[in-house]
Formats: C-alpha cells, structure tokens, sequence
C-alpha cells in the first residue's frame, strides 16, 4: 500500500495581507553584482526582497537600473527604513517609500547604536504607532527583549522581527531562549528572524523554534558562491519548517540504543 | 537666487520656485524618486502647490539595494 507523505512545504502562508509559500525573505544588498543578486533571488526562490531608499544625483540612472532588475522578479517589496536614528526620520522614509515603492509595507528599523546597529526601541515603538495608525504594514525589526516585543505588540504591530543576533555579524541565534520565549507569548504573531543569520542551520534551527520565516542578506551575498548558498537557504528554511511541524524527539540525558537490543550476538553482560 | 541645501550639499535655485520647477532647475529629469522637504515628505500632487524658501533642506531619495 502506498503511503501518501504529507509535506507542507509547499503550503502557503500569509503575511502583511499577501500570501506566499516560500518562508524565505532575501535582501538585495552587497552582492558583487547586479546579475548575482538577481540569480541569487531567483535561486533562493524568495518571494520577498528588502529594498532601500538612498539619496540621488541629478541625472543618475543606478537606482532606475537596480529597481528595473527588481521589478521584473515580480515578487514583493520589503522597503527598510535602514539609517534611520529617529521615529521621525522613520516615518518620513516610510511615506516616501510607499510613493517610490507603492507598497503599504514597511521594515522598519530605527538603529539606535551605530557600533552594534542595535534598534532603537523606544523610537521605534513610537513610528509603529503612527505609521500602524496611517495604515502601513510595519515589520519592525527588534531585539529579542519580550517587553519591547509587547510594546510593539501594544501599538498594533502584527509582525515582529526579532534579531538571531547583530547585522551583518552571521553569528546566527544568540539568545535561543528569548526567542523562544517571544514564540510562545504571541503564538498568533508572525515573527520572523532579521539579521544576524551566517549558515543555513542558523536558519533551519529560527524555523524549528517556530519562527514563521527567515529573513537574510549578508550570509547570502558574502558567500563564496551566492547563488548556490540561496539555493541552500530555501532547503534549510523549508527543513526547519518540517522539523518544527514533523515534532522533534525528547531530548535524554543518557544514550538509548536504536538498534534491538533482543538478540544480540554474542552477548554477554558487561560491568 | 536663493541657497537651498539639496542631499547634504549647497545650491541655488530661482527665488519662489515650486518643486516641481526646483527639480527642473536641478537637473533632475527621471522619475522614480520621492522627495522631503525640512524632514516631512512631499508627495507628488503637492509639487506645484509648495514654494521653496531660503535654506530648504531637500532630500532627493531613489530605489537602491537593501537588507
């Protein structure tokens, strides 16, 4: 009889109001090239990609190229609020982002350290108040402190983006356990890892935390070879999916054989 | 004339120009960019409507890569 596996894989979820079926999100910064970065987005199988705003000369044309390139992915926008130190230059960066973009979704990151590139919590609890109130999408990127986690919560958030540990280190999860424990206070939310991922089992253990998906950049497009670590990325995001859904085993504190222990040749008892 | 300080760095532009004829004067002929003035965005349907003064400071921002 032929068993039928039923993987979810291929499942679609939601977020921000869109649905998907990769838990990947990529971002498209530091490739070595603008061909790389698009194979990588494509290999990665990515429906979302992080975008940024920066200042233009007149008469520059490398901004036009890059979101030509991006538009034809025909996949979503993620616009960052990155540099940003203030609620106030957050939300004038989200409104010009939504025209630039014409999206309603926002990452929004107000850095409040520019040594470790740790957010901000305060300003940034106070720009998802008002951009959640103009009617953005906010993906705030976050520590893993669960208080500033239910603040945001408490301004209407309904995705958080907590950080495995700082930008561009790949040092990967830091603090397991604050993750976790943010999971299990909001079980409704969708939470994704922001920053920090270096391998694909830093990503793999995010998604058997219980994490709804993985967003990465660096660990990416500093690979030796970008667009076959995008291709590791997806299997390792959608292993950390089956393993979280398949349930793991309890952990023991001693050895317990696999094989049977009954009929064993040659046995006899050892001290 | 009157200095305004456009992306950080200092310019010119004729006394009492709108946006949408500030970014003429400045060269700046695709689209695709959003503009703030004084750190509040400007959207594209108020370019006429709003006058540029005295040391306006204009960000000028466009698509790039991001994380």
């Amino acid at each position: 009889m032929t068993q039928h596996i039923h993987t979810t894989q291929n499942e679609s979820w939601e977020i921000g109001g869109k649905t998907f079926k990769s838990r990947l999100l990529i971002g498209s910064a530091l490739y070595p090239s603008p061909a790389v970065m698009e194979a990588s987005i494509q290999a990665s199988e990515a429906q979302i990609v992080t975008v940024a705003l920066r200042r233009q000369a007149a008469g520059e044309q490398a901004g036009e190229n890059f979101w030509n390139i991006i538009k034809s992915l025909n996949i979503s926008v993620l616009p960052n609020t990155a540099g940003c130190h203030s609620a106030k230059e957050a939300i004038t960066t989200a409104h010009m982002a939504r025209e630039v973009f014409g999206t309603n979704w926002i990452k929004l990151e107000v850095i409040g350290d520019q040594y470790n590139l740790q957010p901000d919590p305060f300003e940034t609890v106070k720009a998802a108040e008002v951009l959640i109130k103009e009617g953005f999408e906010v993906f705030p990127y976050t520590t893993d402190d669960l208080v500033v986690a239910k603040r945001l919560v408490d301004v209407g958030c309904k995705i958080l983006m907590p950080w495995g540990s700082m930008i561009g280190s790949g040092k990967g999860l830091m603090n397991p356990s604050n993750l976790r424990a943010i999971r299990e206070t909001f079980p409704e939310l969708k939470l994704i890892i922001d920053a920090g991922i270096g391998k694909p089992s830093h990503a793999t253990q995010a998604m058997e935390l219980g994490y709804d998906g993985v967003l990465l950049n660096s660990a990416v497009a500093l690979a030796q070879d970008p667009v076959k670590m995008a291709k590791a990325f997806k299997h390792a995001v959608e292993a950390g999916l089956l393993g979280k859904q398949a349930g793991t085993m309890h952990q023991r504190e001693f050895a317990s054989p696999s094989t049977p222990v009954v009929g064993t040749p040659f046995w006899h008892q050892h001290a | 004339m009157i200095k305004i300080i456009v992306n950080g760095e200092d310019r010119t532009v004729n006394d009492a120009v709108n946006i949408k004829e500030m970014i003429a004067e400045l060269g700046y002929t695709k689209e695709g960019f959003a503009l703030a003035l004084n750190g509040t965005f400007v959207a594209i349907k108020a370019y006429e409507s709003t006058i540029i003064k005295e040391e306006d400071r204009v960000e000028i921002l466009s698509p790039v890569q991001g994380g």
